[in-house]
């Protein structure tokens, strides 16, 4: 209540501008920048919310992001700093102090504090910069991901140490903590960004060319990652989830999503089939070999449909299936709106299922 | 500094030859730039990035750094003399005669060479800490 009081100042101030002089409208607008901070206060909460969650650079679950999450502290400590130290100096000398001082003094300020202090700063803050750039651009050990950015999805493939053929997954990256694991970046027609703030900095998914990064989880847990570059229509809408898992679970998961899908049968499974669904999708163990849209082989054992957009239920499958379009603009799979809806439930749940 | 006015040819080669002085040290900066990243690109790039050629890279950016840096001390000491020597208050080159005109060029240069040094050792830092192409 008081803040939507205070909200209304600023138009009373104004309206009181020609009048300045006024004893009242200078009492009024004595209130402006008390009233300002009352907003900013309710404020301050809703910044807040950034600094965790599974989406966070500052809180962490990764030796890369913790390492920039320090540099961060670092800089934004020395900012401060900074930056007190500044207008310290600035208050002083026009609130203050205000005596001339000799031309001595002078040039040694302008010296030291224009030239000495900026380059031992910027020497400084070059040299630990460079110093984790081998960290955070080291080479991973065993398992190698393959990380593809499509429209508006990711395509994911596991190559274990010696495969000769991919383990295919999509729109949710796996990876076992305690080790540093390759990923290499690719594109098909537009340009992404792979970010998962919480394991280590962005890099762009360029088409024509493969990029890379590795990725050192140092605690289970849920990450959530983001396109960091505008790739269409849907590319807000384009996110993904990262499991960090202990190396023995990491490996029986691995072994079962390289198996194919169990309880290929049934009415959904006959309906996806005559539905030509297999002709962009595929799912191991049956006849659906398409590979225009994400792997569905094992759908029902991720944590959302659609690249992070909604949860995996049996009703948000048929929602999407139903009008996928209604949730991605631009997307590129077609509507089933005029599957009827016992098809339509059928269809979805066996692919919930698909564990 | 002279006690005889020189010839206005003179003067003017003078001033001339001090007008390219003063680019020295950026013009040494930029060649080591150019230098260092284009052996970075052709190296990392063309070549097999192999750790042996990136040692001989990182060494030669090492020397070539060293050469730079004493090539703009150099044009920076020059520049002082020519700044001080014989000038009695620093601060006031700006009353337009030649004198003060050689000798502002002579500030200015040694502004831009001490620039210059320090973007010549921010730009050789990288291959002082990076130790391969990734
Ligand atoms: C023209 C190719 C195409 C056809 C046909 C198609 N899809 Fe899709 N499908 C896609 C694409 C592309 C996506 C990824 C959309 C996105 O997230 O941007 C997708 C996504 C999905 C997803 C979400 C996958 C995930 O990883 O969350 C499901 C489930 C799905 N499709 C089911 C079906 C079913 C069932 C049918 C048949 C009734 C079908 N699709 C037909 C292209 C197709
Ligand atoms: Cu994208």
């Amino acid at each position: 209540m008081t803040t939507r009081a205070n909200l209304s100042l600023p138009s009373a101030g104004r309206q009181a501008g020609p009048g300045l002089t006024s004893g009242s409208a200078r009492e009024r607008l004595a209130l402006g920048p008390s009233s300002q901070l009352g907003c900013w206060w309710v404020l301050a909460p809703f910044l807040l919310t950034a600094c965790d969650g599974p989406q966070s650079a500052l809180s962490t679950g990764g030796a890369d992001a913790a390492q920039l999450d320090r540099l961060f502290t670092v800089m934004l400590v020395g900012a401060v700093v900074l930056w007190l130290g500044i207008n310290g100096l600035f208050l002083y000398a026009t609130r203050r102090g205000g005596r001339p001082v000799s031309r001595g003094w002078a040039e040694a300020l302008i010296i030291g504090g224009g030239i000495g202090l900026p380059v031992v700063v910027l020497t400084a803050l070059l040299s630990y910069g460079l110093s984790i750039m081998p960290d955070q651009r080291a080479v991973g050990e065993g398992l190698r991901l393959r990380v593809t950015g499509e429209e508006f999805w990711w395509r994911v493939e596991y190559w274990p140490d010696g495969a000769d053929a991919p383990i295919v997954a999509a729109n949710e990256i796996r990876l076992p903590v305690g080790q540093r694991t390759e990923i290499e970046l690719a594109s098909t027609g537009v340009i992404h960004s792979l970010w998962l703030p919480a394991l280590g900095g962005k890099t762009d998914m360029i088409p024509g060319r493969i990029n890379r990064m590795s990725l050192h989880p140092t605690q289970e847990g849920l990450w959530r990652g983001q396109c960091a570059e505008f790739c269409g229509l849907s590319h807000a809408l384009m996110a993904l989830q990262a499991v960090a898992m202990e190396e023995g679970d990491f490996r029986d998961w691995l072994a079962r999503e390289a198996a194919p899908a169990g309880g290929a049968g049934g009415a959904g499974a006959a309906i996806f089939a005559a539905q030509g669904c297999g002709a962009c999708h595929a799912v191991r163990g049956t006849g659906a070999r398409g590979a225009v849209g994400p792997d569905l082989t094992h759908l029902g054992a991720r944590g959302s449909v659609a690249a992070g957009i909604l949860p995996m239920t049996p009703e948000a499958i048929a929602d999407w299936i139903r009008d996928p379009a209604a949730f991605k603009p631009g997307v590129r799979m077609p509507a089933y709106a005029h599957l009827p809806e016992d098809e339509l439930t059928a269809l979805a749940d066996w692919l919930w299922s698909l564990k | 500094m002279t006690d005889q006015p020189p010839s206005p040819e003179h003067e003017f080669a003078e001033e001339q030859a001090s007008l390219w002085r003063i680019t020295l040290g950026p013009l040494i900066w930029a060649l080591h730039f150019i230098a260092c990243y284009a052996a970075a690109a052709v190296i990392c790039a063309k070549l097999d990035a192999s750790p042996p050629a990136i040692e001989a890279m990182r060494w030669s950016i090492g020397a070539g750094t060293l050469a730079a840096l004493a090539g703009i001390g150099w044009a920076g000491r020059r520049s002082w003399t020519q700044w001080r020597d014989g000038n009695d208050d620093v601060f006031d080159d700006d009353d337009g005669s030649n004198e003060d005109r050689t000798q502002f060029l002579g500030h200015a240069a040694l502004l831009l060479s001490i620039i210059s040094f320090l973007g010549v050792i921010y730009t050789a830092l990288p291959a002082f800490f990076e130790t391969s192409c990734l």
